[in-house]
Parts: C-alpha cells; sequence; structure tokens
C-alpha cells in the first residue's frame, strides 16, 4: 500500500467521473424503452443500498484495502483466490473500457487508424498517471470535474435553447409496464455504472476524513444517477426511441443536433472531450485497482513498477478481447453484466459483509 | 548531461509522432461537397449526383471582380447500385478527395421517391462518420435531382445556400414549406402513427440553361429554382403532391408555421383583407370516445391587420371581433383541407397517431396495426381556431372608408 491522502471531496469527484466514465456515452438501460431514465433512477436507490454495503465492509476494516480484509474474512488460502479473481476481473474490465474507447474514436473520428495505435496512446497516458500514484490521479479528477460540468452545463443550454427536446418523445410511459423496467435495473443498471463503486473501495483507506466518505460517497451516486437520468431523457426526447436505440453513441448523435444561430453546430468536440475524461478515469480507477491488489498480494514494494507489465496486459487484452465492436458489446452483455458483475459486484461483497458481521459478533461477545 | 540529451531526442521524437497526420487531408485536396443527388437510372441502378464547390469561384465572386471565372459548383455523376459504391464510383471522375461534412442538402429524384421509397438510401448516409444528420432533404418535384442540382442560382451563388435559405426564409414568412433535415425525416419514418411531409423542389425554365453561366448573369435569370409544395409519403414511398393551402394547412398542423398573411373574405368580397400572423401555434388532442379515436386541432394565432381593401370601420372593437371570427373560418377551411388530402391518400402525416400512442397507449395497441388504412381516414377531426387581432398596423381605416 502507498503513502496517500485523498480528500473526501475528491473521493466525491473520482466516484462521479468513475459513474459517468462510459456510462454517459453508450445507451445505458435502453432495455426499457423510453423508460430507460426512470430506470437509471431507480438503479440509483440500489446503488446507494450497494453503496452501503461497501461502505459497511470498508468500517470494519477501515485501514485495510479489500485484497487485505478478504484474507481476514476468508482465510489465507480462499481469501487469496478470491482476491486473485479480483485482479482479474479489474484488468478484464479496464481492458474493455479501453476497448469502448477505441471503438468509440474509430466509429466517429479517426476511421483510419487501427485500433492498436489508439489504444496504445490512450494508456501510455494512463501508465504516466497511475505512476504518479493515486493522489496525482484524485488530483486531476478536481480538475477535470470541473472542465466536464463546464461542457455538460453549456450542452445543456445549447440543447434546450436550439429548441430540440420534444418531451412527447418520452410519452407513453411505462408502455411495457414496470416488469421491464425492472428487468433492465435487475440485469444491466443496477452494476453497470452504480455496483461498479465497488472498485473505489480499494482507495477507501486513503481518505483523510472518514466521516465524510459516507456522504461523499451518497452525494456522488445519487447525482452521478441523476445525470445519467437526465442525459438519457435528453437523447430520447432529442433523437426519438427509434434513433436513441439505433445509434452506438446517442449522446453523440444528440450533440450533433444542435444547431444554433448558423454558426453553434458540429459540437462534436463536446463529446469528445467528455469521452476521454471519462474513460480516463473508469480505465485509471479499474487500472488501479488491478495494481493495488497485485502489489498487496504478491507482496510487492514499489507498485509503481508494475504499472508497464499490467498496462501491457490490458492493452493487448483490450484488442484481442473481440473481433468487432458488435461482438464486445455482446460480449459486455451477455458475460459481463450477467455472470461477472453480479458476481464481484453483489454476491461477493455481500457475502463477505455476512462473515464480518459474523466474525466481529463472535469478537464482542468474547 | 546524457539525460538531458535523452530527453532532447524524446522531445524531437515526439513533434514528428504527434502531428496527428495518421490520416490528413489537405484543404487542397478536398472536393467539398455542398449538395447531393440521387437518382434511379431506368435499369434500376442509383444516379448520384454531387455538387461540389469551387472555392476560388465562390470568392472571387465576393469580392465583385470574379463574374465570369467561372461556375461557383462543379458537377459530378456516377451511377451504381448501391448508393456508397457510386459515389466512390464517382471518384474516377474527382480530382479531389470527397468530403461530406460540409454537405447540407440531399435530393431525392421523384422517380426514385416514387417507385423505391426513401427508407434504403437513408441508411447509408446515417452511418456515415462524415455526413450529418442535420443535412436538409428535399424532393425534386417532377425534375431529376441531377437537373435541380445543375441549376445556377443569382444572389446565393452555392446553390445549395440558396435552396436552405430559401426553405427557412418560405418557412418563417409564408409557411407552405418547410425545412426537414434527415434526423427529422427518420424520427417521422420510424413512428407509427406518423408518416414523413417533405418540402419539394422544382425548377421553372429550361434545366440546361440553368446550367450555364449566362443563367446568372442577367438579371431575370431565365432558370430559377422554387419551392414547390409538400410531399406526402406513405410506407417510405412518394403518394402524392399538395399545394397552396393544403401545404399551409399540413404545416399549420404540423405547427412550423411562425409567419404568414392569411387572406380572408369580408361581406361577400374576396380575399379583400390579410391577416399578418406574428405568432401561431397548434396543439393536436386526443381523445377515445365510445371506441372512437378523435383528434382536436387547437390553433391559436395572433397578429395584426395588414391589409384591407373594403370600407370598414377598423376603429371598431366589435366589427374586429367580426373580423376574427372570419379568420378562424378561413383557417379552419385551410386545416380541414389538409387532413381531407391525408385522408384521401390514406396517410397521417400529421402525427395524429403518434399523439394517441403517447397519450393513449393502451388504446393505441388497438389501433396501431391498422391506423393508416382504417382509422385514420375515418378519424373525427375537430378544430378550434382562436385568432386575436392586436393591431391594424400605421392607420386605423383605410382610405375607402368614406366618413
Amino acid at each position: 500500500m502507498e503513502k496517500a491522502k485523498i480528500g473526501a471531496y475528491q473521493f466525491f469527484v473520482l466516484l462521479l467521473l468513475f459513474e459517468l466514465g462510459s456510462a454517459v456515452l453508450v445507451p445505458i438501460a435502453i432495455g426499457a424503452n423510453r423508460d430507460a431514465w426512470i430506470a437509471i433512477l431507480i438503479s440509483t436507490v440500489g446503488g446507494v443500498l450497494l453503496f452501503f454495503v461497501y461502505y459497511r465492509l470498508y468500517k470494519f476494516y477501515p485501514q485495510l484495502t479489500p485484497t487485505e480484509y478478504m484474507e481476514k474474512l476468508l482465510g489465507k488460502f480462499f481469501g487469496k483466490i478470491l482476491a486473485f479473481a479480483y485482479i482479474l476481473f479489474f484488468v478484464y474490465i479496464s481492458a474493455r473500457v479501453l476497448r469502448d474507447f477505441g471503438e468509440m474514436l474509430l466509429s466517429f473520428a479517426y476511421v483510419d487508424t487501427p485500433l492498436f495505435i489508439v489504444n496504445t496512446l490512450f494508456i501510455l497516458v494512463i501508465i504516466y498517471a497511475l505512476q504518479k500514484g493515486i493522489e496525482v490521479i484524485a488530483r486531476t479528477g478536481e480538475l477535470f470535474f470541473n472542465l466536464l460540468y463546464l461542457l455538460a452545463v453549456i450542452g445543456f443550454i445549447l440543447i434546450i435553447s436550439s429548441g430540440l427536446i420534444d418531451l412527447n418523445q418520452l410519452k407513453p410511459y411505462l408502455e411495457q409496464g414496470w416488469t421491464t423496467v425492472f428487468n433492465v435495473v435487475v440485469t444491466e443498471t443496477l452494476y453497470v455504472p452504480f455496483g461498479e463503486a465497488f472498485v473505489l473501495s480499494v482507495i477507501l483507506p486513503y481518505i483523510k476524513d472518514t466521516k465524510k466518505i459516507k456522504y461523499a460517497g451518497i452525494a456522488g451516486i445519487v447525482l452521478s444517477g441523476i445525470n445519467l437520468s437526465l442525459v438519457m431523457a435528453i437523447n430520447i426526447s432529442v433523437l426519438g426511441i427509434d434513433l436513441a436505440t439505433r445509434s452506438q453513441f446517442p449522446l453523440l448523435t444528440t450533440v450533433q443536433s444542435i444547431q444554433i444561430a448558423e454558426f453553434l453546430e458540429r459540437l462534436d468536440v463536446f463529446f469528445m472531450v467528455s469521452m476521454v475524461i471519462g474513460i480516463f478515469f473508469k480505465a485509471s480507477i479499474y487500472f488501479y485497482a488491478a495494481v493495488s491488489g497485485t502489489t498487496i498480494l504478491f507482496k510487492f514494494k514499489e507498485p509503481s513498477k508494475l504499472v508497464y507489465p499490467i498496462g501491457l496486459v490490458i492493452l493487448f487484452m483490450s484488442i484481442t478481447i473481440a473481433n468487432s465492436y458488435s461482438e464486445h458489446l455482446k460480449e459486455g452483455l451477455d458475460l459481463t453484466t450477467r455472470f461477472l458483475h453480479p458476481f464481484f459486484l453483489v454476491l461477493a461483497p455481500v457475502f463477505l459483509l455476512a462473515i464480518a458481521y459474523v466474525k466481529n459478533r463472535k469478537r464482542k461477545k468474547k | 548531461m546524457k539525460r538531458k540529451s535523452f530527453i532532447l531526442v524524446l522531445y524531437f521524437g515526439c513533434f514528428l509522432t504527434l502531428t496527428g497526420c495518421w490520416s490528413q487531408k489537405e484543404l487542397t485536396d478536398l472536393a467539398i461537397i455542398s449538395a447531393m443527388g440521387i437518382d434511379l437510372t431506368e435499369n434500376g441502378e442509383y444516379a448520384s449526383t454531387l455538387q461540389i464547390i469551387n472555392p476560388s469561384n465562390v470568392a472571387g465572386g465576393l469580392q465583385g471582380g470574379g463574374a465570369g471565372q467561372g461556375p461557383p459548383v462543379s458537377i459530378y455523376t456516377a451511377t451504381g447500385s448501391s448508393i456508397i459504391e457510386m459515389n466512390q464510383r464517382a471518384s474516377k471522375k474527382l480530382p479531389r478527395r470527397r468530403y461530406y461534412a460540409h454537405t447540407n442538402v440531399l435530393v431525392i429524384g421523384e422517380e426514385l421517391a416514387r417507385k423505391e421509397g426513401i427508407t434504403g438510401i437513408l441508411d447509408a448516409i446515417e452511418r456515415h462518420q462524415e455526413f450529418r444528420m442535420t443535412a436538409v432533404i428535399i424532393i425534386a418535384h417532377g425534375v431529376k435531382a441531377s437537373d435541380l442540382l445543375k441549376v445556377l442560382t443569382p444572389v446565393d451563388k452555392i446553390p445549395a445556400n440558396k435552396i436552405i435559405k430559401n426553405l427557412r426564409f418560405t418557412e418563417e414568412q409564408w409557411g407552405e414549406v418547410f425545412t426537414l433535415n434527415l434526423q427529422d425525416v427518420k424520427k417521422d419514418m420510424t413512428a407509427v402513427g406518423k408518416s414523413p411531409v417533405i418540402s419539394g423542389f422544382s425548377i421553372e425554365g429550361d434545366p440546361v440553361q440553368g446550367s450555364k453561366m449566362e443563367n446568372v448573369q442577367t438579371s431575370d435569370p431565365e432558370t430559377t429554382l422554387s419551392a414547390t409544395g409538400l410531399a406526402i409519403f406513405k410506407e417510405g414511398k412518394l403518394v402524392d403532391w399538395i399545394d397552396g393551402k393544403t401545404a399551409r394547412g399540413t404545416v399549420l398542423i404540423l405547427d412550423k408555421i411562425k409567419n404568414t398573411g392569411i387572406s380572408f373574405d369580408w361581406k361577400d368580397k374576396k380575399d379583400v383583407g390579410t391577416f399578418q400572423v406574428i405568432r401561431m401555434n397548434s396543439k393536436n388532442i386526443a381523445t377515445m370516445k365510445k371506441g372512437k379515436p378523435k383528434i382536436t386541432v387547437e390553433v391559436k394565432a395572433e397578429g395584426y391587420l395588414s391589409e384591407i381593401r373594403t370600407a370598414v370601420n377598423l376603429t371598431d372593437p366589435k366589427i374586429l371581433i367580426e373580423m376574427e371570427d372570419t379568420i378562424e373560418k378561413t383557417i379552419k377551411e385551410e386545416i380541414l383541407l389538409a387532413v381531407e388530402e391525408g385522408k384521401k391518400v390514406k396517410s397521417d402525416i400529421f402525427g395524429f397517431g403518434q399523439v394517441f400512442h403517447q397519450n393513449h397507449p393502451k388504446e393505441w395497441q388497438k389501433l396501431k396495426a391498422e391506423w393508416h388504412d382504417v382509422h385514420f381516414p375515418e378519424l373525427t377531426v375537430d378544430v378550434n381556431v382562436e385568432v386575436y387581432i392586436r393591431r391594424t398596423g400605421l392607420r386605423n381605416n383605410p382610405s375607402v372608408l368614406k366618413q
């Protein structure tokens, strides 16, 4: 474990950037059709509950990272196996996020550039940032948070003032009923992005003002939930349900439709910048979790040296993971959100928490 | 020292790689396409027409000395069995790289719109990274898209710009046509309870003459482009054209009119007054009565009297209220004319079905399947118009009124 100190506000910013990350760019919860925004709002509530699970776990072991308390809770052997599985999971998701980044850039801007080049350049930036440590990432987060919100607010004003929003497109509400909405919540949006907050438990021990963690966490999840829901509602009301469903990146299409006063148009760069910022933090934090886990599990002294080999693994994984973007998405839905996320983000933490409860009660009785 | 020189080498290495010229496109190598036209050829293939800007001729023209240098745009054509294929084939004739990011107008030939429809051909455009969904779509009324794009236009040198401005200002000031971009068309086409209506453009005069520079070198061009009517689509195919009052009624229901002058009759005298609309909005309200769908079109118009050619005392508010009633009737007639036309071709161009879907989703499930063919033609449409004459311009009574 490196020596670092992070403020509660920085944690809030990191959480928010992490949650928005790639989720704001792709059509999340679109399985619920026009009610995607409702599904996201409901998932936010679920996300807050999940955060309490992670937070309770942290409360039992405020000085330890997940890798460490897994060993304490499950014993040396099983704890190590689970911790190792988590490292693989983090590496895999980090690679997926990197692939998302590359595919997005290639789909709409750098058509002729090979995926490898784009991903390499981006992973180099991430490697550089990680080598500097989590403190630097947190401070970068503060900086980019302002930029991202500035862009978001400007974009929001532009979309509204260009008169594109037709709220009737959101009607009829709940056409397919609550079942569809809850189905989407349980199989999709609860994990991505809200459940993913578990990854941030890796940095919880670094936070100085422990009392504020709870509020920072809840604020981060609620705010990101509202933001995501708002973005999806705007996408659907601007594009209509058909276009929003068929767009690979609905936010891009929405931003592209802005036309104000003959010159405020083609604002693709809004999308581009928010994409780079969001994906940078999402990939970095997953990456960091993998590095931190490996350092502790294999007792490395210098975590910064681990960044290069793991970075290479992520880079190559991001390219070999799928042959096409469609395969990548399909894999994401069928494998990741169906098996990996429920296990690593919900079942395992809840199980660990249960054990922690039992163990600590025993100790109290003694 | 060694470290410093290493960093220096790294710096210069960065210069080489960071210039971002992986797929660099020099400005002088780009053929900026201002408009694209798609036609159907006799043997069932597509024919594309690319209107390419000649940058030097456009700039020269602005400074006043550019006349006679050459046309501001050049036309390239190609045929092929798919949209992408034929456009790429056009590169055999083009000395430059085709660049679609500034393509603002897409013209569809009438024959193509009638026979094959527009659903399929829009896919390639939608998928393309360069092509913008904010490009305006028009239908070549009675002519080929290729002929339409060849016509050179005065005032606005680039014909594509003329088309866009033409549509925009007609929409703002008169209202028989309106601007519709590709995204709107896509939205309309995929909604079950709505069919698109697309503005048409036609050529007045000889197309061949219009493509020559002489066309813009006279004060009265022999060949001009003008917005004419709206094309009604059904299941992606053009089925009918509407024009005049019917077209304005349609645009009115679609709530796209900003400004327009409505002529009305006064005491047996035909069209003696004009009501100038400043603000107008319309709303479609769907209700279900005994299982039967019903639409109420509610229109509110506010404006002033801009012309009156008969003896009438405009200082009397009661007369103005009476006049409001007359105007209301005129607007109502126009709207009903449009609705009748839509019913005749069995295509819900007003989006009434969509309103039902949004507000009565359960009942809509039953109506959905046969909406355009059965339920829409039988639909009861009520029209409520409220007109407010706020003022009468700079004069009160017309001079024909003897006091």
